[in-house]
């Protein structure tokens, strides 16, 4: 379909050269006839009396009417027959067949201008979307306005193919005359009908961006939904995660707490039973039943050292800050420096836990929403209070939203009746204090 | 490949069509033939049997200094033709380089860009002055108020004398200044019936054209370039009224040539070439054999001098030579050339148009050889001061048919069928309106 339509608009193009071609011969050659006939007819006074000028020389006005003519050509096959597709070229070329139709236009007297037409075409064709082709669309439109016989005889003297026209009898100027407006009609005829070839195929260009346009659309829509769906994949993800978790520790629950319990209650009805028959047996029962209770015991315990984060589970707070540190340096690039001025960071469960996770939690968000490339940790002591500042050298934010994490960093400390501060003016800032219950170790 | 070898096609193509320009402009250049046109026989319409010698020792003298140009010129072309025979040349591009140009012609190939512009090369040539020239037969070759073609001959109009009859009635020949009221006045003593057979056979005047009464009271019809007529000019009626008064002294009898040729009148304008051609041997024998005669100026008006017509052969160069400078040194050998100048003394029938040449010793004495020995030359400085003094008749584009329409209505008006003052203005307007076009 595309080639159909490119080949048309060849097919009118070289129609139109061909008219032009005919029509800039046709001036100079009828002249020539003309002359001759005139001359042989020893006319030239009279012919001369109502006549404002004449060609220097017909016969060579042919010649080089047909000269230009082929400079135009020559034109023509280089714009469309250069190798790479350079707009330089383009260019040159249309500038070229613009100076060789006013060359053309001066040489033959303003008789003919519609060799502008062909300038035009190319111009539309090939010129597009930038500040040169206006620039020559507004030269050639003013030249064809300008380039008009009328307008320039009223100045300068020029030759008229309706003087040598004239020359003829009456019924012989009609057939001249209408052959002459035919060739100036049917160019003008071939230029609009390659116009309207051009606008379609140009019509054709926009649909077909359109309909891409529509695609990238549907695309990006069908993203947005795949998006969506993987966020609620995701939450979904979550939960299972958590059930699973719940299920682990429910059975960790049924496995250790629950099978001691379930000794206990049973050792402890055996020793109801027999505590007035057989005490001693009975204290020997409730022996074994304290050895079953501090086995639970150390069952619970293992079971909650399973229940905590990662890293804590297996190493001490500070080493898993350490490793976490170590971790998202490798991980992100960031460069997170640690300091603390506490001895020994050993406290609660439920306090390295909070300690962690807030840390865990700021340098994710340092991280995720700050964009930083520094974080400072510090951690300090203020008896009883244990300050912990996450610092980082991010974007900030200068109205604090919820999210982002921020709400379970302050659930988790406010469960240990701490207080916890955000401050997104320079960078991003974590202050949390948190009264430690220092030496109420309970192991 | 298929595009190497369209490459290569259109840069044959190419180098071809520079071939074809770079030959043409060479072996146009490298003729040296300077083309002249010019017509055999007299531009005064008076016989002539020196045709080409003029031009013969022009190109010789030309030829001698400039040994690489020949000039070449078509003989046997009429005068008559000759309009047709450029006009034809220009038309198929094949303009001589040098040619002479009819004062009629001028104008039309003036317009049409035909003629080259003389300006330049007249102010770089260090060697041409143009004040050698006589100004008002210098100015008929200018358009516009440019210089397009040198004068090369002159011809003012002057008035035919009859002394044989003057003195048979005892009058003189009147004095350079003479005037209007002068000619009147010898007309009404000379025209008589002299055989008493009750018609009139002696006449005062014959030929005297209003348009020379005109001139001849400091008058125009037209300005230089055809844009303006001046019919409504108290002057111009003034002329014509006189004209209608000295009519009247033959008291409606149409003077003929034969009676003039009889020697039965007294004056006639006369234009300087007819006075040399028959003042001369051989011509001499043919017409005016049987009284004396000689010229003097035309009378003046009230309002004007003893002004008269002059005409001028002009020549130019063709707007579109390629031996600008070889045509230009022609030119200048034909119109400029003291030796060349003084030949149209010799062997043309017109006056030279530089002053020098006409003021010298030597032309008097050229106009003196071929005369009978009773007769008187002409006065020199008549002819210095008739051309000094003449005017140019602007002769624009339309000028012939405008004047074929002034020429109906205003003999109407001598006729005195029609009453002068309003038909003259009627004449104007109409006059206005055609010049307009």
């Amino acid at each position: 379909m595309q080639l159909q339509h490119a080949d048309k608009l060849k097919y009118i193009k070289v129609s139109m050269i061909i008219i032009n071609l005919i029509a800039v011969l046709f001036v100079p050659g009828f002249i020539y006839i003309t002359t001759r006939s005139i001359y042989d007819h020893f006319m030239a006074r009279d012919f001369l009396q109502n006549v404002e000028a004449i060609p220097n020389d017909p016969f060579q006005l042919m010649f080089l009417a047909a000269g230009l003519f082929i400079a135009l050509m020559i034109s023509y096959f280089v714009r469309e027959h250069h190798t790479d597709n350079s707009i330089k070229i383009i260019y040159a070329t249309i500038v070229a067949d613009f100076v060789i139709s006013i060359a053309i236009i001066w040489i033959l007297n303003f008789n003919y201008n519609g060799v502008l037409f062909l300038v035009f075409a190319n111009l539309i064709t090939y010129a597009k979307g930038n500040k040169g082709k206006y620039l020559l669309m507004f030269l050639a439109i003013a030249s064809f306005l300008i380039a008009d016989f009328d307008l320039i005889g009223l100045n300068y003297p020029l030759y008229s193919i309706h003087d040598y026209i004239a020359y003829y009898d009456a019924n012989t100027q009609k057939y001249i005359l209408a052959l002459y407006n035919l060739m100036i009609s049917l160019n003008m005829v071939a230029f609009i009908i390659y116009c309207i070839y051009v606008i379609q195929e140009q019509r054709g260009t926009i649909d077909e961006v359109s309909m891409l346009y529509e695609k990238l659309t549907q695309a990006n829509e069908e993203l947005q939904d795949a998006n969506v769906q993987l966020k609620e994949y995701a939450v979904i993800t979550e939960k299972i995660g958590e059930t699973r978790e719940r299920n682990r520790l429910a059975r960790e629950i049924h496995d250790t707490l629950g099978h001691t319990l379930t000794g206990i209650s049973a050792g402890v009805d055996a020793c109801l039973a027999t505590i007035d028959k057989t005490p001693n047996q009975t204290k020997h029962q409730l022996e074994l039943i304290a050895e079953v209770t501090r086995s639970g015991i150390l069952d619970v315990r293992r079971s909650v050292n399973k229940l905590r984060p990662d890293a804590l589970e297996r190493l001490s707070l500070e080493s898993a800050i350490l490793e976490l540190i170590r971790e998202m340096n490798s991980v992100s690039g960031i460069k997170i420096h640690f300091a603390s001025k506490v001895e020994t960071l050993k406290f609660d469960e439920d306090e390295e836990n909070a300690i962690y996770r807030v840390i865990q939690e700021s340098v994710t968000n340092a991280i995720r929403h700050g964009k930083a490339s520094n974080v400072w940790i510090s951690i300090e002591r203020e008896s009883p209070k244990l300050l912990l500042t996450i610092q980082d050298d991010g974007i900030g934010c200068k109205v604090m939203k919820k999210g982002f994490g921020t709400r379970h960093i302050t659930e988790r400390i406010e469960m240990l009746n701490g207080t916890v501060q955000f401050d997104g003016s320079d960078g991003f800032a974590v202050h949390v204090q948190i009264p430690i219950r220092w030496g109420e170790e309970y192991d | 490949m298929i595009r190497t070898k369209k490459n290569l096609f259109m840069i044959l193509i190419c180098m071809l069509l520079l071939g074809i320009v770079v030959i043409y402009s060479y072996n146009a250049s490298r003729s040296e033939t300077l083309e002249i046109g010019v017509f055999v026989g007299s531009n005064w319409n008076v016989a002539n049997a020196n045709s080409y010698t003029i031009m013969d020792k022009a190109i010789e003298h030309f030829e001698s200094q400039n040994p690489d140009i020949k000039v070449h010129y078509y003989s046997g072309i009429p005068k008559e033709d000759y309009s047709e025979w450029l006009t034809g040349k220009m038309m198929i591009g094949k303009m001589p380089d040098v040619f002479m140009v009819l004062e009629d012609d001028f104008n039309k190939l003036a317009s049409m860009g035909e003629l080259k512009d003389l300006s330049t090369l007249m102010s770089r040539d260090t060697g041409f002055s143009k004040s050698a020239y006589y100004q008002t037969v210098l100015d008929t070759g200018t358009y516009y108020g440019k210089q397009y073609a040198l004068p090369y001959e002159a011809v003012p109009n002057l008035m035919f004398v009859n002394k044989t009859l003057l003195q048979k009635e005892g009058i003189t020949v009147p004095d350079n200044d003479w005037t209007w009221d002068d000619l009147y006045s010898i007309c009404t003593k000379v025209t008589k019936d002299t055989n008493h057979d009750g018609i009139l056979d002696q006449y005062g005047l014959y030929n005297y054209h209003w348009t020379e009464a005109v001139y001849a009271n400091g008058a125009s019809l037209f300005d230089k370039d055809g844009r303006q007529s001046f019919f409504t000019d108290e002057r111009v009626e003034e002329a014509i009224k006189f004209v209608m008064k000295i009519e009247g002294v033959n008291k409606g009898n149409k003077v003929t040539q034969e009676d003039f040729d009889n020697g039965n009148v007294a004056f006639m304008p006369l234009p300087f070439s007819e006075y040399r051609t028959y003042k001369t041997y051989p011509y001499r024998i043919k017409k005016y054999t049987n009284f004396q005669w000689d010229c003097i100026t035309l009378p003046s008006g009230s309002e004007g001098n003893n002004t008269s017509e002059i005409n001028t052969l002009l020549i130019g160069i063709s707007a579109n030579t390629k031996k600008e400078a070889a045509a230009w040194a022609f030119l200048k050998t034909l119109t400029f050339d003291q030796d060349i100048q003084m030949d149209v003394f010799r062997y043309s029938q017109g006056a030279s148009v530089l002053k020098s040449v006409t003021q010298s010793k030597e032309a008097e004495e050229i106009l003196q050889q071929d005369m009978e020995e009773s007769e008187k030359v002409i006065d020199m400085i008549l002819l210095n001061r008739v051309l000094e003094e003449g005017i140019i008749v602007p002769k624009f584009q339309n000028y012939t048919e405008a004047m074929a329409v002034a020429e109906n209505d205003i003999n109407q008006m001598i006729e005195g069928e029609k009453s002068i003052e309003s038909s003259l203005k009627i004449l104007q307007r109409s006059m206005k309106r055609y010049l307009a076009q």
